[in-house]
């Protein structure tokens, strides 16, 4: 017997064959993201429209009943797939476990066996309703059951749809384009059903659910087709968060409005040497020994953890997240490790100490028993004392860049910097004839680029053996950047200082003269500037040095790493 | 700039030349037809609808859409197939290959929608109808498809197993070119179908191992076993000489003691003597592709014979 003539049937069998054809493409694209749910989707909508019609058709009332009960495997197959595809598609498919999808499983079973054994219990019954004017048996289902069943459907439908939403406001077109193609292939057959059962649709007691469905395989062939819903996938834009939040260096500690910790990676935990799932809902204030209140944005600190041997430091940033409204929704706390630098720290101390004071004094001692002889000799020690000292001062001087360098630089006139240091460069060489022409508007300026003019200056002058040595200095302000000049008439810089200066390394085979070219070269880099050496007119050479001037609040944020 | 002439000998000329180029493109839209026909399986469409159509006058059951439900899932399922296999075809079928990667897309859109047209047009005829509609899908993701080895070492694609692979393909079509028009008719099993069914069952495992031997070189690297690939091609062709006259027998047993009458034994027997002419070219032919089409063209043949054959037709 063929089934009723009304219009809802040839939807029936139209939604068949655009779910089993949508079906097919879908196992096609296997083994992308969401590949494998949306084929049990498609296959459970499919069985459940077969079973409708089937359930219209067949000769006898009993023949109608079962079939409206085996359409229960299709109807529960649907909401199980939905939730699987959303998750898989979107990139969350750890939460896709053998566990995960039985415990899902579980109430559509349930609906499945209470279904074929209704007659024992009555827990979700089907019965004959009505006979169409065909003379069809329309079936009718309820009973304490079906209120959970349809309950559970909604959730999970609901459910879906929230990771798809995420893709709305993706910043990837297509994915938006593949998102609300989804979304309609999904809210169609969700309102159906709830107009359905609300008696809202005319469908002469047959529930056209299925047909919408086939709304939703067109939706779906057009995602996988127009907006290439598996080409261009956004799953691995998730997982790669994820990621990202897992494998970086620095330990990162998510803490919600209440002192609880919400999110934490592996290094983070190790750090803190806890269980990422003990860590996970701990109080912060526990295990993060932060004293006072959450200082956030720039708030830091360091934290030492360990004893004194295997003690290591870490550099704590804590971050504010807020919503658009900017109310606080928690904190990130991220722990750089420092240990290194911290060492590195100490022993440039040391290292001054050694620079500043102790050759000093022993440079000053040998020069006292130097003066107790009056020959050429002593004159040579004194000299060459005096070469040991300046050349302590200059390692002074690059301690004191590398110590700037982590922090942050005091600020100077650009005006008085450079009169500052043509002052010092008369007094050291009175043989050399200096030429200043001072910046026509005076900036603030990190005091960092002393070491870089002065030390320019005197390789200016120092190399200049001529008759009539001169170096001019020329300075000025270039929109947001101060330029020094330095233009000399000696025999210019070899080529060999700088290529070395270029490799940023020296061999014990390979070296330079001194320290002065390496302290331009470290003071330039430490301030984010740069310096260009080009040959003068008839000889020597003129060094350009750029470099950013200090913020409006008087201080140079120094570049981190250097 | 074309320009006008009454010189006869020149006219002349002109009027060959457009006769040319008519034939030539005549001849080359009948060959990108038969490139079509040949390379997305669609002849294939055709006899599959000639076998249900023989199945319906043998016996004697109404009209019905098995044919074409038949003919969708013909095309769905080998047109799938070749797509499924395109790469791998490359090196036994290089043209069909190329045809068929060229037009992936659309071959897959429209062989996932013949299926589903056909699953739509099986329901009308019952559950036993849409069972039968999804055997060869089913038989086919268990045979080709690399679904089932992904369950377990112990599962590998059944196309690779011996005999199982042509047996498979043998039954899946056999059962839906009889299975289909009785479950549409509503009609009981009888010993005439039965007759009907080993008939198309035996002759399709042959018509399944005759193309098996130009695939020979691409089905041994593929790792698929086939008669061909296992025991070479004389024995193979020496097998298929054997099922060939095995039908022989069987249809002279089933005429002697059985339900088989004499029109439709005669031409079952004019179409296996055909078939056992075909299978003497197996190995020996350097046209191992037009071989194929020939050994399924046998049912056009014995169709012919019976619609001579049945009186009122």
């Amino acid at each position: 017997m063929l089934p009723p003539t009304t219009v809802v049937v040839p939807l029936l069998f139209g939604s068949v064959a655009i779910g089993s054809g949508a079906a097919i493409l879908a196992w096609r694209e296997r083994p992308n993201p969401g590949a494998t749910p949306l084929v049990w989707l498609l296959g459970g909508q499919s069985v459940w429209a077969t079973c409708i019609i089937f359930s219209l058709s067949a000769e006898s009332v009993s023949g109608t009943l079962t079939w409206t009960k085996l359409g229960w495997i299709g109807v529960m197959t649907v909401p199980v797939a939905w939730i699987l595809f959303a998750l898989e598609y979107t990139g969350r498919d750890q939460y896709i476990t053998r566990r995960n999808v039985a415990l899902l499983s579980v109430v559509p079973a349930l609906t499945v066996c209470l279904a074929l054994t209704e007659q024992y219990h009555g827990l979700l019954y089907v019965r004959a309703a009505s006979v169409t004017a065909d003379g069809a048996v329309v079936a009718e289902q309820g009973g304490l059951w079906y209120g959970v069943a349809a309950a559970y459907t909604y959730l999970l439908g609901v459910l879906g749809i929230v990771p798809i939403l995420g893709l709305v406001s993706s910043r990837a077109t297509a994915f938006r384009g593949q998102s609300a193609a989804l979304l309609v292939g999904i809210t169609t057959p969700w309102a159906t059903n709830v107009l359905y059962n609300a008696g809202a649709l005319p469908s002469a007691g047959i529930d056209p659910t299925p047909i919408a469905f086939a709304v939703s395989g067109v939706a779906y062939l057009g995602a996988i087709r127009r907006f290439r819903m598996f080409g261009a996938n956004p799953a691995p834009t998730w997982r790669a968060k994820e990621f990202l939040f897992d494998h970086i260096h620095e330990g990162a500690i998510v803490v919600d409005g209440h002192d609880t910790i919400v999110e934490i990676n592996q290094t983070g935990a190790a750090i803190l040497d806890v269980d990422v799932d003990r860590a996970l809902g701990s109080s912060a204030s526990e295990l993060l020994p932060v004293s006072g209140p959450i200082q956030a944005d720039g708030g830091r600190d360091f934290l030492t953890i360990g004893t004194e041997s295997t003690s290591q430091s870490y550099d704590v940033t804590v971050t504010e997240l807020t919503d658009r409204r900017d109310h606080t929704l928690g904190f990130v706390f991220t722990l750089h490790n420092v240990t290194r630098y911290l060492q590195q720290q100490q022993r440039l101390k040391v290292l001054n100490r050694v620079l500043r004071h102790n050759i000093r004094t022993e440079a000053n001692i040998i020069q006292g028993y130097a003066e107790r002889t009056a020959d050429e000799t002593a004159k040579t020690i004194k000299r060459r004392t005096m070469r040991i000292v300046e050349l302590s001062e200059k390692g002074r001087d690059a301690i004191d860049l590398f110590e700037d360098a982590v922090g942050e630089w005091n600020q100077s006139s650009f005006n008085s910097l450079v009169g500052d240091c043509l002052d010092g460069a008369r007094d050291a060489f009175p043989g050399v004839t200096f030429e200043l022409t001072r910046p026509t508007e005076d900036a603030p300026v990190p005091d960092g680029a002393a070491v870089v003019v002065n030390n320019l200056i005197e390789n200016a002058a120092v190399h200049n053996a001529g008759s009539d040595p001169r170096v001019s200095v020329s300075a000025w302000v270039e929109g947001d950047r101060a330029v020094v000049q330095i233009a000399d008439n000696g025999p210019g810089i070899d080529e060999y200082e700088l290529d070395i200066l270029d490799s940023g390394t020296e061999t014990p085979l390979r070296h330079g003269s001194g320290l002065g070219l390496w302290l331009v070269k470290w003071g330039t880099e430490t301030i984010g500037g740069s310096v260009d050496f080009e040959p003068a007119e008839p000889t020597g050479t003129v060094a350009t040095f750029t470099f950013p001037l200090s913020g409006s609040d008087g201080r140079t944020p120094a570049p981190r790493d250097g | 700039m074309a320009s006008k002439t009454n010189d006869p000998a020149a006219h002349a000329d002109d009027v060959a030349s457009r006769r040319g180029e008519v034939s030539a493109s005549l001849a080359h839209a009948c060959a990108r037809i038969k490139d079509v026909l040949t390379y997305s399986s669609a002849y294939l469409v055709f006899i599959a609808m000639i076998e249900v159509l023989t199945v319906h006058l043998v016996l004697s059951l109404p009209l019905s859409p098995a044919p074409v439900v038949v003919g969708l899932v013909t095309f769905s399922v080998y047109a799938g197939d070749r797509i499924a296999d395109a790469d791998s075809d490359a090196l036994s079928t290089p043209e069909r290959s190329a045809f068929v990667t060229r037009h992936r897309e659309a071959l897959s859109l429209l062989t996932a929608g013949a299926y589903g047209v056909a699953i739509a047009l099986a329901i009308a005829g019952g559950p036993l109808a849409l069972a039968i509609t999804l055997l060869p899908g089913g038989f086919w993701i268990l045979y080709a498809s690399d679904w089932f080895p992904t369950l377990g070492r112990r599962f590998k694609r059944l196309k690779q197993i011996l005999v199982v692979n042509s047996a498979m393909v043998a039954s899946a079509w056999a059962i839906a070119v009889v299975g289909l028009p009785l479950a549409f008719a509503e009609a009981t099993v009888t010993p005439l179908s039965g007759v009907v069914f080993v008939y198309f069952l035996v002759d399709t495992f042959v018509n399944t191992e005759i193309p098996n031997v130009r695939d020979v070189e691409a089905d041994a690297a593929d790792g698929v076993s086939t008669l061909p690939v296992v025991f070479g091609i004389r024995r193979t062709r020496h097998a298929l000489y054997g099922l060939d006259l095995f039908l022989v027998a069987f249809v002279g047993l089933t005429l002697a003691f059985g339900p088989l009458t004499v029109a439709l034994a005669g031409a079952i027997l004019v179409g296996l003597g055909y078939a056992l002419v075909l299978a003497w070219f197996v190995g020996r032919t350097n046209a191992p592709g037009r071989l194929a089409i020939a050994g399924e063209s046998k049912h056009l043949v014995v169709f012919a014979l019976l619609l001579a054959s049945t009186p009122g037709i």
